[in-house]
Formats: structure tokens, sequence, C-alpha cells
């Protein structure tokens, strides 16, 4: 490598590189600071990095770890496009959400790409991509649960200029405007981006008149070594050997399901490889994940393993191999509808996490909701009689591990620094009322620890003629425990209607209609739970049964333990010897 | 007289001045747990008749260290039907995004305290469900069997209209006098119920033992002088009176560390200088804030306990601005997996300390690396340093893994910390979109002055000043500070729909609440300022920029005036602004000022010359060009007013040293602070 020959000094090559992680970090807030849209500001459904010039992964920012990689994806294929045609300019910025050519995702998850010039070579690309709260299509929010084809998800951008060479194509401004529900809240964030990717160019740039080309090209390569290092040093500590698991994604939204799937996880000193062979093949409805979005499942669970620094770049994943057959329902192509894409991706990265849950149980734990567990509410406000759309996933509980119980009430693994929409900011700005939002106890997840709570969120509707869309992933299949520990329970959600009906329970449900005061009662899994719940210690099930977690009777019935629901006195039973 | 006391970490510091403008100071060692015995000790050690304290100031760190510890009182909910696991479920993210075993920060109420209660309010504060009082009553109660000892009340939709919020303060008043009761009202007036939530349980928690703390403290000095004013600091830059600090007393959070960002404002009107960047490096953390026109700059959005890999818990309570990084005199440096050089966020701390110290630490900090190039000299050590130990530990550790010299690696991590601080310098200015040559660093804390220069040249700051008593920078500042409070209300208002006469009655309430507070603290009407604030957006934005309004009553003119600047901050923030996009007001805020006498600082009268000043001459290790530099030493308190020195020179005061590098220079101006241009072009 360059770095023995010209002898570059290896603290300015450290600074350098702390620049770039530094431009990452302020390109992902500015994005977040300046979007219109909850799904972006509230949810961080977006991310934000640069890569080299060869489109690898240099730094990413981001607020959920399902688009990790994606990036990398994206810039590809601008290369492949244009670059390797030597069609890019400075001031260029691709436009890009073709879940099968570089999106990765959906057509909801737009993607920026900005190549970045210095002294005429291209050094780098910055690049995001964000979840934009209307792209067009067949249903308000755009992404659906009963799509049958991608025409239907919403406007296609495969990879054109919305800028060429710092010109903006104002048609195609125009036809953004015209084929969205929201042009406002997406062509907003659409500036956003862009003011985003800006400011990482202009950071690179002067990182490079600072230091000079040769010196932010070196650390670029030192960057991806470093990655690949410690990926590598981490490998070298985990089991070795093949591990196998096969699971479902129950259903396409269309009533077909559940579908199939299976992995088999082979770890060696150097590798890690993953193979999805034998899995279902792709399906007619939206839940179809392209190649791009099974590299990212994969990517998090490997990242959740290893756990290096958070750091992440390409080089980290130089160690991953993964295997699949063509057109299956993790590696569809066009023009299968995606909208969904999230449900199998959760299911692929659940695949390796109980394949190697028992093997690895300083960093895995028994299974969380495993769903995203998406809803979008659409209607009138009740006092400005303007049109409010809400779009958001719902928190649920996570499964118990060795040493902890398991968290209550937070987003899956494909979310991350993702927040939920609090009570005051909804009941102001939709037409809604919530009637709780509380912890869902149900009695399932015992283990020496518990799995986490799921919640109960109800809207109740303040307007006539609202729609809810609700995709409840894993309704049918309780979450699996680990090492003795019990199942946790399912997604669900009913209806109580105004009239005193009760319809449910329901997991993936389009468009259903609510009239004011039906009240919509959203209910999310409580994880499994971990080793055998006769160990857990008996003044932890006390405590458990004081705080209204468990019922004393489930006390006894599941820990072994008799407690006097007056004094707190308590038993030990004999199946606890 | 004056005096205020800082309790930090290791020393609590004492800074007097005296009716003739002369200042002071003095330090001992803190006294944990108990922190006033600290207070008592410092001022025996300053020697100063504790009689004539006329005014007592004092920075604490006992709410944060309750908090830390969770050492607080045991806290009851009484909420809302339906939300009392708000607090649990808080927000549901997950910054450690790839950790299958996140921990969730655990609520600091369990949940058989979160107790419900039937009421509710919509979003317009209109009441759809009365309170339920018998229900109350149980909960009263309950708690009362629990032996609860104190009671956090929050409701939703409370900020609109406390109604049912003051109701049940009122119940518990009555029926339960002795228990610290305290209201989402009384403490927060913004949207969002967990955080509103956690405040509200946060200061409950911390209420009976600040009580028991200001008490204490309070007997003590009405020992000495009955008639003096005792003020404490709070987070948001200013004072308040021992009396009202202690109904909220979760205001205290960051009570120390604030004081030295207003010191750095007071002491920029001194010497006229308005654009500041506060610098502050202690044992353990890097501190700085942007002061711009003279204006502290103060928000909500603060957090304890919040990392990249911990959500934290949220306190919307006005603290001064402040990016604090992991990055101190004490911070380790270290090799990572692969053989990347780090320094920090882990410290050696007070004990055993860096390696110089030889109290048994092993691990190479900056104190170290400053000390094997000459910036420090071993002999203004506590401690018999051993000098080739620290060459020792940072050859093994660092240097040979890099093929280098113990010096050449004791500067990389040099240059690797000022790298790390430098991010934090540039995350307040320049990605604020602040030009850093508008302003002036001024830097304190036991290592400021040490990084400051290299920092503000590379920042591209011209000036640098080293402040008299740097050291005890905050302790200084609190002397200077006035008293102030801040009301933070939520109030969302679309521009086009403002009533002007509903706009100025919101703020005449606030004003005239203000009003009867400092009454309450002796403070009259006309030493009363106050400034507003909106806090603004566009439509369907989140986020929001605060923006300075007129005082007074508002015309349309003035409304047009409010939105072009609110245009203009968008843009020097997030380089855009959207013209043709409606604006809404989130947050009112008004600072509220309660002006008091201070101390006018004398100048200094010093006859002395450079001569007079030399300690010796020594070598240092510089980068630039890499090498030995013979480099004279200076005593501070001996320099000559107004001569200008030509770097590289060090000049060393006690528990502080001045690195000033070739190319920029060095004078002392007429107060006795040290004045140094960067040579930044």
């Amino acid at each position: 490598m360059e770095i023995n020959e010209t002898k570059i000094d290896p603290f300015t090559l450290e600074i350098v590189k702390d620049s770039l992680l530094a431009t990452g970090d302020e390109m992902f807030i500015a994005l977040a600071k300046t979007s219109m849209s909850p799904i972006i500001y509230e949810v961080l459904d977006y991310a934000s990095g640069l890569t080299d010039a060869k489109g690898q992964l240099l730094t990413q920012g981001n607020g959920v770890t399902g688009f990790i990689g994606m990036l990398s994806f994206m810039v590809k294929q601008t290369i492949k496009k244009y670059g390797e045609k030597d069609e890019l300019n400075p001031g260029d910025i691709i436009i890009i959400n073709d879940p099968y050519g570089g999106g990765g995702s959906h057509l909801s998850d737009v993607g920026l790409v900005m190549p970045i010039f210095y002294e005429d070579e291209l050094i780098a690309f910055s690049a995001n991509k964000a979840h934009w709260t209307e792209v067009g299509g067949k249903d308000p929010g755009s992404f659906t649960n009963d799509s049958r084809d991608i025409f239907q998800e919403g406007l296609q951008f495969p990879s054109v200029k919305l800028y060429d060479a710092g010109k903006l194509n104002e048609g195609l401004v125009e036809i953004i405007r015209a084929n969205v529900r929201f042009p406002d809240l997406s062509l907003g964030d659409m500036w956003a981006q862009v003011a985003a990717l800006k400011t990482g160019e202009r950071r690179v740039k002067e990182i490079c008149e600072k230091h000079g080309k040769e010196m932010i090209l070196a650390a670029i390569n030192d960057q991806l070594d470093h990655g690949e290092t410690i990926s590598k040093q981490e490998l070298t500590k985990l089991p070795k050997g093949t591990f196998t698991a096969d699971g479902y994604v129950e259903t396409d939204g269309l009533g077909n399901g559940p579908f199939p799937i299976q992995v088999e996880v082979t770890i060696d000193d150097d590798k890690f490889t993953c193979d999805f062979r034998g899995s279902s093949s792709q399906v007619p409805g939206p839940v179809n994940c392209s190649f791009t979005g099974l590299a990212s499942a994969v990517r998090t669970i490997f990242l959740a393993i290893t756990n290096p620094d958070q750091n992440v770049n390409d080089g980290v994943f130089r160690p991953l191999e993964i295997i699949v057959d063509e057109r299956s329902i993790m590696s569809a192509e066009r023009p299968a509808p995606t909208s969904n894409y999230f449900e199998t991706m959760l299911g692929c990265a659940d695949l390796i996490w109980k394949a190697l849950a028992p093997h690895i149980p300083h960093r895995l734990a028994a299974a969380h909701l495993l769903s995203v567990c998406s809803v979008t509410l659409s209607g009138l406000h009740q006092d400005t009689n303007e049109p409010f759309l809400i779009v958001e996933p719902s928190v649920g509980g996570w499964g118990g591990a060795d040493g902890q119980d398991g968290a209550s009430g937070q987003f899956c693994i494909l979310d991350g620094e993702t927040y939920n929409v609090p009570v005051e900011v909804a009941e102001t700005r939709y037409g809604v009322m919530l009637d709780e939002y509380s912890l869902r106890i149900d009695g399932t997840g015992a283990g020496e620890y518990i799995g986490g709570k799921g919640v109960i969120r109800s809207y109740r509707a303040l307007t006539d003629e609202q729609a809810a869309t609700i995709t409840y992933g894993r309704n049918q299949y309780r979450l699996w425990g680990t090492n003795g520990g019990f199942e946790g329970s399912v997604n669900e959600f009913y209806i109580h209607k105004a009239s005193g009906k009760v319809d449910g329970p329901y997991g993936v449900y389009p468009r259903y209609a609510l009239q004011k005061n039906d009240v919509l009662k959203l209910m999310t899994a409580t994880g499994g739970g971990y080793g055998n719940p006769l160990n857990r210690p008996a003044e932890q099930v006390v405590k458990d049964v004081k705080n209204e977690y468990y019922t004393t009777e489930e006390a006894k019935d599941l820990f072994g333990v008799e407690i006097d629901p007056a004094t707190f006195n308590y038993q030990e039973l004999d199946v606890r010897k | 007289m004056r005096v205020a006391t800082d309790i930090g970490g290791t020393f609590t510091d004492l800074v007097y001045v005296d009716d003739s403008g002369k200042v002071e100071v003095a330090k001992s060692h803190t006294t944990p747990p108990n922190f006033e015995n600290g207070v008592l000790d410092v001022l025996d050690r300053s020697n100063i008749d504790k009689e004539a304290i006329s005014t007592f100031i004092h920075g604490t760190t006992v709410i944060i260290n309750t908090l830390t510890e969770r050492k607080g009182a045991k806290t009851g909910l009484i909420t809302t039907k339906g939300f009392r696991d708000i607090l649990e479920i808080a927000r549901g993210n997950r910054p450690d995004l790839f950790n299958i075993r996140y921990q969730k920060p655990t609520p600091f109420i369990e949940r058989y305290l979160r107790k419900e209660v039937n009421e509710r309010l919509n979003y317009k504060g209109e009441v759809l469900t009365p309170l339920d009082k018998e229900q109350v009553k149980e909960v009263i109660e309950y708690f009362k069997q629990e032996k609860v000892e104190a009671i956090a009340i929050v409701y939703l939709h409370s900020y609109v209209n406390p109604v049912h919020e003051k109701e049940t303060v009122r119940l518990i008043k009555e029926l339960w006098p002795e228990v610290a009761v305290s209201a989402s009202f009384d403490v927060t007036q913004e949207w969002r119920e967990y955080e509103r939530t956690n405040t509200v349980a946060l200061n409950a928690y911390v209420q009976p033992i600040a009580a028991t703390y200001v008490n204490k403290l309070n007997n003590k000095l009405i020992d000495f002088n009955s008639s003096n004013q005792n003020f404490i600091m709070q987070s948001n830059g200013g004072t308040t009176t021992f009396e009202e600090a202690k109904k909220v007393p979760i205001n205290m959070v960051e009570s120390g560390p604030v004081a030295g960002i207003y010191g750095a404002a007071v002491l920029g009107e001194l010497i006229g200088e308005k654009n500041i960047i506060g610098f502050d490096i202690g044992g353990t953390t890097a501190k700085c804030s942007l002061i711009e026109k003279g204006e502290v700059k103060v928000s909500t959005d603060y957090y304890i306990e919040r990392n990249d890999r911990n959500a934290g818990y949220p306190i919307k309570t006005p603290v001064v601005d402040i990016v604090e990084i992991g990055n101190g005199g004490g911070s380790i440096a270290w090799l990572d997996e692969a053989g990347s050089l780090k320094v920090g966020p882990e410290s050696a701390g007070a004990v055993p300390g860096p390696v110089s110290y030889g109290q048994g630490g092993t691990e190479p900090t900056t104190t170290d690396a400053n000390l094997l190039t000459g910036r420090l000299s071993a002999k203004n050590f506590d401690y018999d340093v051993n000098l080739n130990l620290v060459k020792e530990v940072i050859e093994e550790k660092i240097a040979n893994h890099f093929d280098m010299t113990a010096e050449e690696a004791a500067l990389g991590i040099i240059r690797i910390a000022n790298s790390n601080m430098l991010n934090a310098l540039k995350l307040i200015s320049i990605r604020k979109g602040h030009n850093p040559q508008d302003f002036t660093l001024v830097a304190f804390g036991g290592g400021g002055s040490m990084h400051a220069p290299a920092l503000a040249k590379e920042l591209g700051v011209k000036k640098v000043v080293i402040p008299i008593a740097s050291p005890v920078f905050s302790a200084w500042g609190m002397l200077m500070s006035d008293l102030r409070h801040d009301y933070i209300k939520t109030y969302i208002k679309r521009i086009e729909d403002l009533e002007l006469n509903e706009m100025m009655a919101e703020w005449n309430e606030i004003e005239s609440e203000a009003y009867q507070q400092f009454e309450n603290e002796g403070i009259l009407k006309e030493d009363v300022v106050f400034n507003r604030f909106a806090d603004m957006r566009y439509l369907g934005q989140e986020h929001t920029v605060k923006v300075p309004v007129p005082n007074g009553d508002w015309s349309e003119k003035d409304v047009e005036v409010i939105v072009e600047k609110f245009h203009q901050l968008h843009e020097q923030n997030y380089t855009f602004r959207l013209d043709d996009s409606g604006t809404e007001i989130v947050n009112i805020h008004v600072t509220a000022f309660g002006k008091v006498e201070k101390p006018v600082i004398q100048k200094i009268d010093r006859n002395t010359t450079l001569e007079d000043a030399k300690i010796e001459t020594r070598n240092v290790y510089f980068e630039n060009p890499k090498g030995w530099v013979q480099t004279g030493v200076y005593q501070r308190e001996w320099l000559p007013v107004n001569t200008i020195v030509q770097g590289p020179v060090i000049v060393e005061e006690k528990a502080a040293v001045t690195v000033i590098y070739k190319g920029q220079t060095l004078m002392v101006d007429d107060y006795g602070n040290l004045i140094i241009e960067t040579g930044a072009e």
C-alpha cells in the first residue's frame, strides 16, 4: 500500500479519518433538522454517508439499521449508469429508488447520490436515502400491503439526474409535484436531502484542501482496511461450524402464505457465509425483498454478533458471503411488489439470529417482536378539516437474554434511533385521541430472564371515514424462547366499534374503515424468554407480581412461587427444587 | 464582600471579590458525601472575614450526584388513566443500533408506584373527563402505606391547562402536607409527555435531598452572618435564592459547569468582545459553548446518561447549550484492535491519575504527553514525578507500535486529543453556520490554556483570552452572575392565525409571573430585564429555531420582521430558506434577569519586567517544525502589562499552563488576562 512508500504520518491519517466520520455525522444531523416529515425527524427513517470513488462505504450515519450498506448499492448503480461512461460532472445529483437496481428497499425510500470532485478528479460520493411520506401510487402513504406489482407502489426513479452539473431538472420536480399526495412534504424532504449532500461535498473538499488529495485517499484505504481487520479479529472469536434455522414469512398481504424460508450459516476463520437457497420463490404480494435488502439484513446480524466499533464501512463486510436462489422471496426481481420488503428482511435476519442464539448467548437473545408493525392512518382532522396522515412503526417486546430481561416497548431491530410519536403531538396534529399507551401484560415470555413487554396503543377516530392500513407481521407464530425460556406472544389488532362490536384479531389489513369513535387497538408482541422460569429468583418474581408484570397465578404456575397478594409474602414450591 | 464557591469532582473552588474590586481565590478538597463541609473548609482556607460576606453564591453537584448515584427519594407518580407506562415505554429509540442485548434506561419510578386517575383534557385544554378526586385520595393513601417520600404529577396536555394538576396538588397538600410534591406545570410547560413526565419524576426524586442540603448549608452560613444573601447557580447560567432553588431543584442539575460559560460572556463585556467561544478543559472532559452578541444560549434539549450506546433520560429544564466530550487532562491514550491511536473517553480520573502522578497510574494520558513534551514541568506537580516511567509507558503502549520515539508518540497523543476537541468546537461554530473568525476563544479550567492556542489557530479563531482566575473560572463566573429565570411554554400557533392580543396576553402573563418570582427573591421591578424568544419552524418541520422577538406590544410590522429573522436564522443554521412555506410558533420563551449590583473589576497595578517573570528556559517538543525548541517559561503573576512576547513561550501559574506557539504573540491586558494572537488567517 501507498502508505509505506510515502511515509504518511499515522496521526494525520487518524485525524483525516476522524474528519470523514465527523462529516458523516454532520450530514446525518442536517437532514433530520430540516426534514418536513415525521417519518424522517421522529422515526429517523433515513441514512446518509460517504463512499469512495468506487462506491465502497466509508462512513454511514444511520437512524435505522435496515439501511446499512444500501448507500453503496445506490452509488454503484450510479457508477454503472453514468460513471463508467464518463457522464458524471461536478454538481450532479442523481435520484434513485428502484428496489431492484440499486435502491434496495421500497419506492418510498428515495436516495440521492452526489459525486464529489477535487481538482477534476472524482474523490468520493456523498449519498443519502430517506423515507418520503409520499411517492404516489395507489394508497395514501404509498407503501401498502396489498399491491400486486411495483407500478401500484408509486413513482419510480431509476437512477436519473435531478441536477445536471448544478442545474436543476425542473421537469422532474414538476412530475414529482404532480404525482404525490403531499408534494410539500416530499419536495421539502428532497431539498433537505440535497442540502445535506452539499454539506458533505463541502466538507470533503475542505479536507482535501487542508491535507491534500493523497492523504485523503490514503485515509480512505486505511479506513476500509481497519474495518476488515476488526471484523476478522471478531470472526476468530466465534464458534466455527454450520448452523441452520428455518421459519416463515407468514403472509404476502393478499392472503397467500405462509412461505417457508431457511438458512445455513457457515462460520470459519475468515468467512461468514449465509446460504438461503431452498427458500420460497418470489410471491404475488408486496413482501418481496430484493438482494440489496437481504444483504442489509445479513449485515445487521453480522454486526450484532461481531459488534465492532460503530464506525461501519464496507471493509467490515469483506468476510461476508451471501448465497441465494434467483427470484426468491429475498432476492426478488422486477416487477415484484416490494412495499413491505422489511417483513421478509426481518425474517431473514431472524433466521441467522435463531440459528446462532444458542451458540452465542453473550451477543444474542430470544426472539423480539419480529415485525416493523407499521401503521398508516389517514383521514380528516376534526377541527381544521385538513387531511392528516400517520405513518409509523410500533414498539414491542424484545427477548430475554443470558443475564438480562428483554427490553419492553422497543422498535424492531431494523429500526434504531427511531422515536415513537408522543401522544400530545399525535392528538394535536391528527384527527385522533389515544385511549391508552401502555404495556401489554399477557403472561407470556416467562423465563429465568423474561421477555420484554409489547404495548397497547389505542387510537380513537374523531372523524368518519378514516382508513387504517396495518401491517403487523408475526401474527400467527409466537416469538421463540431460547435455552428453556417460554415463547412470547404475537402482534395483533382489534377494532372496538362505537356500536360496541369488537372485530379482530387481525395481523395484516389494508384500508380498514374507521368511523367516529371507533377505536383501533394495536397490540404488539411480548418477547421470548431466556432460561427456565423456575430459575428466576423468587424475590424477583415477587417484584414482577407487585409491578403487575405477571399475576399471582402465573407466578405459581410458571415460576413456582406462591405469593400472598395482600402481603407479598411468598413460598417457593417443590417444583423449583 | 461577594463570595462564590463551586464544588467540583476533586476540588471545591472559592473566588471572592472585596469592596475594592480585588479578586482572590482558594481551593480545597471536595468532601463527599457531606459537601457542605468542603465549602466550610475552603472558606477557612481563604482566610476571609466570614462576617463580612454580604453575598454568597454557590454551585453544587448535589443534584447530578443524587441522580447518577440513584440516591434520591422513593417517588410515586400520579398520571392520566391509560398512561402510567409512558415512563417505561419512553420513546422506543435505540442508539446502539446493532445491539440485540440493548438495555433500556430503567425508569426512576417503578411500575407499582405509578398510579392512574380518571381525568382527561384534549389538545386544546378542554376538560373531557373531570378529575376523579376520590381516586386521588386513594392513591395518596396507597403512597402513604408504601412510604413514598415524593410525588410527581403529570397529566396529558397540562401545558395548555394545568387545572387538574393544580387541583391534585391542592388535595395532596391538604391531606399529606409533609410529602414533597412536584407537578409538571411548575417544572416544565412543554409538550411531549414522556420528556415532561421524566423531568417531573426526576425533580420529585431529588427534591427532599436538595431541600436538606440547602437548609444545612443555609444554617451554617447564618452562623457567620444572618443578613447575607445566599444564591445558588442554576443550569441556565443565572442564580436564584436558596428558597426558590428548593422548589424546582432539577434546575440546578448543571449548577457548576455553566457558570464558566456565563463568566466568559461577562469577561467579554469587560474587554469589549461580544462573540465568544467559551472553552473549559477539566480532568475528564472538555466543554464548549458559543456566545453570540453577548448572549449565552439556553435550551431544554438536555439529557443525562445519554451517549451513542444509551438513550439516557431527558430533562426539559433550561440548560446552557454546552457540547461536552470525554477529553481532558486525565484522558487515556490507547490503541484500538486495529492499531489506531485513540484518546479518551476513558479517564485515569483523580485516582490513580496519570502515570506522572506516581499514584499507580499505568496508562498514558494527555497530561503525561504534555509533560514528556515539556509543556508541563515536573516541578509543578504535587507529586514526585518519575519522568523515566512516563517515558517508558508511552514507549511501551504507543511509540513502539508506530516504531517512533516517545516524544513523537506523545505529540501524537496531543494531536489526537486536539482533533477530538476541535470536532467539538466545530460542532458549535462552523457547523451551526458561524464563522470562527468572528469569535474570540476564552479558555479556562485546568487544561484549557494548554490546548487553546493551537486549537484556535486550527479552527481559524484569531484571538484567545486566558482569563484571570482561569483554573477556577466557573466560580469567578458565579461571582459576576445575575438572578435568572427562564419561562418556556408550548404555544402552537401558525403565523397567519396569530392573534396579537392573545399573544400579548401570553407574554404578559409570563412576565407578571416573573415579576412575582423576583419579588419573592427581593429584586425590585426596575432591576428586572426580559428577553423574549419564539421557537419557530416551517409548517411540517419538527425542529425549531430560536428567534429573538421584541419586548412590549407587537404590530403587524413586527411580525413580518420576526418571520424574516426566522428565515435568516434557518438559513444560517441549515443552509436554506423556504420563503413560500408557512411558519409557526411552537414555544414561547422569556429569559428574565434580576440584575444585582456587582463589583467593578479593578485594573491590575503591576510594575514588573519580563526578566522578573522569567522562570527558566526549557526544551519543549513542537510539531511545526518538528523537534525540541528552547522555550522561555514565565510566571503569569509577574508578567508585565501590555508587553508583547513572541512565541514559542510558556506561561505558568498555579494549577494551569499556557502554551503559545511559534508565530503567535502574547500580551497581558490591564486586567491580567492573557491575550494571544493565534496567527490564524
